[in-house]
């Protein structure tokens, strides 16, 4: 009788928490969606330019989000586009090649590199430039700077999801190839990468995310509010959610705040084409390694 | 059972003991097995099988602690080589000595790619080689007609006897001498394992085979010969 009363109140505790979380999911967006979806507009984003001319880079655009927009962008891209690379080897050479101490050592190291506050990263970031501007003038905070922060930033989940994917392959699939005659990079590269490409997948989805939304690293490593379209790696840019940011501690009235929410809606947008960017690429991967002749 | 003591030694294993860190699993064993003849490998659960037929592809090799001690030799392309030698490359031996496991292992992909696979391995690219080695090694295993029409699906989507009939296709594209089966049809219906023992006397024209069973009645249908691993000594009849 006990254990049954035990076993109901867990359940519906459990069905509650998932249910609190789901609801609170709804209120934050559909919150944005009430507060920003009146506020999108063509001019909204591209001001009093006229769009072709905007998306042409004829024009800057002086008023509305594209350059930030466009900053978030190139912002995840490169430095997602850093880090994956270095994260998918750094995971592949911990679950495959690290053993003993060796690998106790690294996984502390990542552990640690993965619980530093961004604010700390930013700083860091900060730092380089400067110390950079010393040798090189040319380089001030800028998008370059910003991008390896945040590739850093993002390191640690891709090395471990990387490395949990692989090493939760079970032990038969793990040993076909290598009966077949596979040397243990054959392996990797025809069956145990292709099988980890989902647990990837969602790292680097994970990554994305955290790269588009983070504010403490850029504001300390080139980001500003009115640069326009980034012209080099080496220029200060715009993002998304610095203006989030800076215009709801700035605005001057009630309309500045509402394209806050609707810079808000926007970012979500963009987040949403990335994952599914990612995913489709992921599935385009799988399909081509794993099952087209 | 026909004993064919004509054939010649294929394989044989010199003072053969092997330890999973200190457990002392196989003891001091030496057989000969002679080519193109079924071998059956008997005796009790946890005696040592399936690490016996590990020490001829070295598969045993990326266990930790394990450890073997004295020599085993299979004569390749009619030379004699010890198999432990410096000089062997394991994938070429892994190669030569194709592996089926209890389980059927098929890889999370199309059928076609998982028979191709071997051959991608060692380098084959060539189309029209890859296409008729898949379909001839298909055909070897009886499974070329209920395949043929489907060969892009994934290959888990099969039955549990066509995975294993798969598997053992598989290890077939590579002409390999000597097939080490560990107890491919215990997880099949009668059915299923009686076209895999036809299968395996059809084989053996062309490769050496150890196997692994349970089934006294299957050993007596198909083995040539047996060989018992019990307690601490081993059985050669
Ligand atoms: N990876 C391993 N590490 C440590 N000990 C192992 C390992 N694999 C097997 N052993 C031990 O070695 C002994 C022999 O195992 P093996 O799998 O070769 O037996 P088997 O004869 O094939 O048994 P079964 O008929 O149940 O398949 C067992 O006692 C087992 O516990
Ligand atoms: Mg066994």
């Amino acid at each position: 009788m006990k254990e049954r009363f035990i076993e109901i109140f867990i359940k519906s505790f459990a069905w509650l928490s998932g249910l609190l979380l789901l609801s609170a999911a709804f209120v934050i967006i559909g919150f944005l969606l009430v507060k920003g979806v009146p506020t999108l507009s063509l001019s909204l984003i591209f001001g009093d330019t006229s769009p072709a001319d905007a998306l042409l880079l004829r024009r800057q655009v002086l008023t509305g989000l594209f350059p930030a927009m466009a900053g978030t962008c190139l912002l995840v891209l490169l430095s997602v586009g850093l880090a994956t690379p270095v994260g998918l080897a750094a995971g592949i050479y911990l679950a495959e090649y690290s053993r003993g101490n060796l690998k106790s050592f690294f996984s502390l190291f990542y552990d640690i590199l993965a619980g530093v506050p961004s604010i700390v990263i930013g700083l860091f970031g900060f730092s380089l430039a400067i110390s950079l501007h010393h040798y090189v003038k040319e380089i001030y905070p800028c998008l370059l700077i910003s991008a390896l922060a945040l590739a850093f930033l993002v390191l640690p989940y891709l090395i471990r999801t990387t490395q949990f994917a692989m090493e939760s392959i079970p032990s038969e699939t793990r040993l076909t190839a290598p009966a077949l005659g596979a040397t243990k990079l054959q392996n990797i590269a025809y069956v145990l990468f292709p099988r980890s490409l989902p647990g990837i997948a969602s790292g680097v989805i994970l990554a994305i995310g955290r790269c588009a939304e983070d504010t403490a690293v850029i504001m300390l490593t080139g980001v500003v509010a009115a640069a326009g379209i980034p012209g080099s790696l080496l220029s200060a840019y715009e993002a998304l959610p610095f203006y989030i940011y800076y215009i709801s501690s700035q605005y001057r009235d009630a309309y500045e705040l509402q394209t806050g929410y609707g810079a808000a809606v926007i970012l979500l947008i963009i987040c949403a084409c990335l994952f599914l960017a990612a995913f489709y690429l992921k599935n385009q991967l799988m399909d081509r390694m794993l099952y087209r002749q | 059972m026909t004993e064919n003591k004509s054939n010649e030694i294929k394989i044989k294993t010199v003072n053969l003991s092997f330890y999973y860190n200190r457990l002392h699993v196989l003891k001091d064993i030496s057989v000969e097995f002679p080519e193109r003849s079924i071998s059956a490998i008997v005796g009790p659960s946890g005696q040592g099988k399936s690490t016996f037929l590990m020490i001829f592809n070295r598969l045993w090799e990326t266990i930790p602690d394990a450890r073997m001690e004295g020599e085993a030799f299979i004569r390749l392309k009619n030379k004699w080589v010890n198999i432990y030698d410096r000089s062997i490359s394991l994938p070429e031996l892994r190669r030569s000595a194709g592996m089926v496991f209890q389980t059927p292992n098929p890889l999370p992909m199309s059928i076609f790619k998982n028979i191709s696979f071997p051959l991608k391995l060692s380098g084959v690219i060539e189309k029209q080689a890859v296409d008729e080695k898949v379909e001839f090694a298909l055909k070897q295993a009886f499974l070329w007609e209920e395949v043929k029409d489907r060969l892009s699906d994934d290959a888990r989507s099969l039955s549990g006897g066509q995975q294993q009939r798969l598997c053992i296709a598989r290890a077939l594209t590579l002409d390999p001498e000597i097939l080490l089966l560990d107890e491919p049809t215990s997880f099949l219906d009668a059915g299923s394992g009686q076209i895999i023992e036809d299968l395996l006397l059809s084989l053996k024209e062309s490769c050496t085979i150890l196997l692994i069973s349970h089934y006294m009645d299957q050993i007596r249908r198909i083995a040539d010969r047996v060989m018992e691993l019990s307690g601490d000594t081993s059985n050669n009849s």
